[in-house]
């Protein structure tokens, strides 16, 4: 052991998060100690109420610390649209984007049956609860273009189409800006199978 | 033992996160059989396999390594891509856990592996119960568990249309006299009707799919299958609820 054990121990916590390593683990503690230990402290209080505070909105299931979260507070919403997306991220993502005015419903993951997650897993008796509560016109599904994605969309499809409600699938191919040539394959082939008239 | 393979013929089964920015792969490899390997940085935002490494896509792989988890190096889309949706697709991830299940790593099955992208192409085509059929005897020729189908396993005599059989997951099909609606008994006309690969017939069809069902899940010891949880589901959804 080169650090003393309670450096050490500050070490191997930073690095649960992404994308830290143990050099840049290692230069955020030294950095901490040396010369932010005021902000540090403040980072362990916030980082601690946070943990304790933040949970899921009840109806979209998305991190809030409030009951609803502030997307499904606001009344001045399209009520019409609900889009279901596998992630928070994914609801900045589109918020982000200026272009939905709907409500959102969050999976916090999508179907693999090969790693164990089901329906259950996925609050979808939630998810059924708000159709029932708050049916809109449409539901839009905002899964990754991935398999589990798409049979997550594909099953999502076919229990909200039992409620007669319509449902649509966000649009995959090739990207803004880009040039076809070096678009791979697989984009390319979905791009031409779901073209849309012009 | 260093092992470097080049431009191997390839699909993946299964992918997982791993670490921070990295996928594990589970790869179906035509002379290689089942692989693991992790493919390095390949959920980040630069990754060179970005928007590659799918289920389903014909692939060519490079990859290395001394260990069970191999390092993938290289991987180019070849050829023309399965595109699978809906209930083509829960059925294509029912092919892929079959995989994951019962081949042994490193075990080359090159017959195998032309079924499997036979069966792709017959899923596209949505002719889902023939091809999962055709599938699932072929596994079990290539796995060495070939269904003997117009042979009585106790005379060694030629199965018949109007007799009913009995199948023993270990012995095979055996003639029997009375046919009880028995969830392991079939009428000779199902059982040739498989064995020459004629399935029209919307009962020989049903047939196949019960035989075989029994002939797959002794392989598995009779643990059940993700994927076929997922259809049910889609049958009865939640049924909690109702
Ligand atoms: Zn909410």
């Amino acid at each position: 052991m080169i650090f003393s054990p309670l450096i050490d121990q500050l070490i191997m916590a930073l690095r649960c998060l992404p994308g830290v390593g143990p050099k840049s683990a290692q230069r955020m503690a030294f950095h901490i100690l040396e010369r932010e230990r005021s902000s540090g402290l403040n980072l362990a209080k916030i980082l601690e109420t946070a943990i304790m505070q933040v949970k899921h909105c009840q109806r979209c299931r998305t991190l809030s610390e409030t009951t609803l979260c502030n997307l499904c507070a606001n009344l001045n919403r399209d009520q019409s649209l609900l889009c279901i997306v596998e992630t928070p991220a994914d609801v900045i993502a589109i918020e982000q984007t200026g272009s939905y005015r709907g409500y959102y419903f969050v999976l916090l993951g999508r179907l693999s049956p090969l790693d164990g997650i089901g329906p259950e897993e996925l609050g979808l008796d939630q998810l059924l609860k708000n159709l029932t509560e708050h049916p809109p016109q449409e539901v839009i599904l905002a899964t990754n273009p991935t398999v589990e994605g798409e049979a997550t969309a594909h099953y999502l499809a076919e229990i909200i189409k039992q409620r007669n409600i319509n449902t649509s699938r966000i649009a995959h191919g090739v990207p803004l800006g880009g040039e076809l040539e070096f678009v791979d394959g697989n984009t390319l082939a979905r791009a031409l199978t779901e073209r849309s008239e012009v | 033992m260093h092992q470097t393979i080049l431009l191997q013929p390839s699909y993946i089964l299964h992918t997982r996160p791993y670490r921070d920015t990295s996928l594990l792969l589970e790869i179906f490899s035509r002379d290689h059989g089942r692989i693991n390997a992790v493919a390095r940085s390949a959920r980040g935002p630069k990754s060179r396999f970005k928007g590659m490494l799918q289920q389903f896509v014909p692939l060519v792989l490079s990859w290395q390594g001394r260990t069970e988890l191999m390092n993938l190096t290289v991987a180019e889309s070849y050829g023309i891509s399965h595109y699978l949706t809906g209930e083509a697709l829960l059925c294509g991830i029912y092919l892929n856990e079959l995989l994951m299940r019962l081949l042994h790593r490193h075990d080359a099955h090159p017959g195998l592996f032309a079924a499997y992208q036979q069966a792709l192409i017959g899923l596209q085509q949505q002719q889902q119960q023939i091809t999962l059929r055709l599938f699932e005897k072929r596994l079990l020729i290539e796995l060495g568990y070939a269904l003997q189908l117009d042979k009585d396993a106790s005379t060694g005599m030629d199965i018949m249309l109007e007799q009913y059989y009995y199948f023993d997951p270990i012995q095979g099909l055996i003639s029997c006299a009375n046919h009880a609606s028995k969830k392991n008994i079939f009428r000779g006309e199902s059982l040739l009707a498989l064995h020459y690969e004629e399935l029209t017939d919307r009962e020989h069809l049903r047939d196949a799919k019960r035989l075989l069902r029994l002939a797959v899940m002794s392989l598995l010891d009779n643990k059940p299958l993700k994927s076929r949880e997922l259809f049910l589901y889609q049958l009865f959804p939640l049924k909690k609820q109702e």
